[in-house]
């Protein structure tokens, strides 16, 4: 019986709390901000910016996979270093 | 302006008509969660999320209950997602309002133990498993009729009469036992 008379006597003392008066010019100016977010990025932009990272990730893997290595013929040089250049000259003495 | 008419306003662009709504339920909505959280802030901070996600799915209500049942629900829903969200921090601050708590007796001892036995009804309440929570809350908190209970929590208004009598044995055991 007296748990009941606390539990009676909490519920009341809670329910005795009210909101701040400005809740609901809170959850107005709260839904505004949703509604401006919303309305500053149109779809129509959105999926042009997806559509251009496609792009060019395409045109990244096409111009990879486009690309032929040719640079270095399969032939091997052999240069003699020492015909190349005559070292004995910068070694020439007047003596 | 019935609630029906304020839908439709709001549905076809009136803002300001969902002021008019939501200050005709908003003290409802408070005290239901404030029956779930016990908090004035966290009461707030749910109240507002739920009109805000009431306004964002208002146009795909169904007219097929009453506007303040289906509101119920929501209400119900979202303070029980918000427990289980803040679970962990919720224990800390039960513990923290031993210490907070004013209160009309006059001896620290007097207000410690009156804080002691206020945050041992509050965890049994919350304790109780979710439905005998929810009709429980519904009737002391919003002293709905069963009637209204049981569209709310889609039951028949036996189910509800037995939730209601389960709880209310549960936290006689709970508050009882040392």
């Amino acid at each position: 019986m007296k748990t009941e008379i606390h539990i009676e006597e909490l519920i009341r003392r809670e329910k005795e709390t009210f909101p701040n008066p400005y809740l609901s010019t809170r959850v107005m100016a709260k839904i505004e901000g949703l509604k401006q977010a919303r309305s500053k990025t149109p779809l129509w932009q959105t999926i042009a910016l997806a559509a251009g990272f496609a792009a060019a990730i395409f045109l990244g893997v096409s111009l990879g996979n486009s690309y032929v290595e040719n640079g270095t013929p399969d032939i091997v040089l052999n240069i003699n270093d020492a015909q190349m250049e005559n070292l004995q000259y910068y070694l020439y003495s007047n003596e | 302006m019935s609630d029906e008419q304020l839908i439709r306003e709001i549905v076809s662009g009136n803002h300001a008509a969902f002021k008019n709504l939501m200050e005709k339920y908003q003290l409802q909505v408070f005290r239901t969660v404030l029956g779930f959280v016990h908090t004035k802030e966290d009461a707030e901070e749910v109240t507002q999320d739920i009109f805000v996600r009431v306004y964002q799915s208002l146009s795909s209500f169904q007219h097929e209950s009453e506007f303040s049942t289906w509101l119920y629900r929501i209400t119900i829903n979202m303070s029980l997602n918000f427990l289980h969200r803040n679970r962990k921090i919720r224990f800390q601050q039960s513990l923290q309002t031993i210490f907070s708590l004013h209160s009309e007796e006059k001896t620290p001892l007097e207000k410690l133990e009156s804080a002691e036995r206020d945050r041992r009804i509050r965890m049994a309440i919350d304790s109780l498993p979710d439905k005998q929570r929810m009709a429980f809350i519904l009737s002391r908190y919003e002293e709905l009729p069963q009637k209204k209970i049981a569209a709310v929590m889609n039951r028949s208004e036996g189910a509800v009469e037995q939730l209601l009598q389960r709880a209310k044995e549960n936290l006689k055991k709970k508050l009882t036992t040392p």
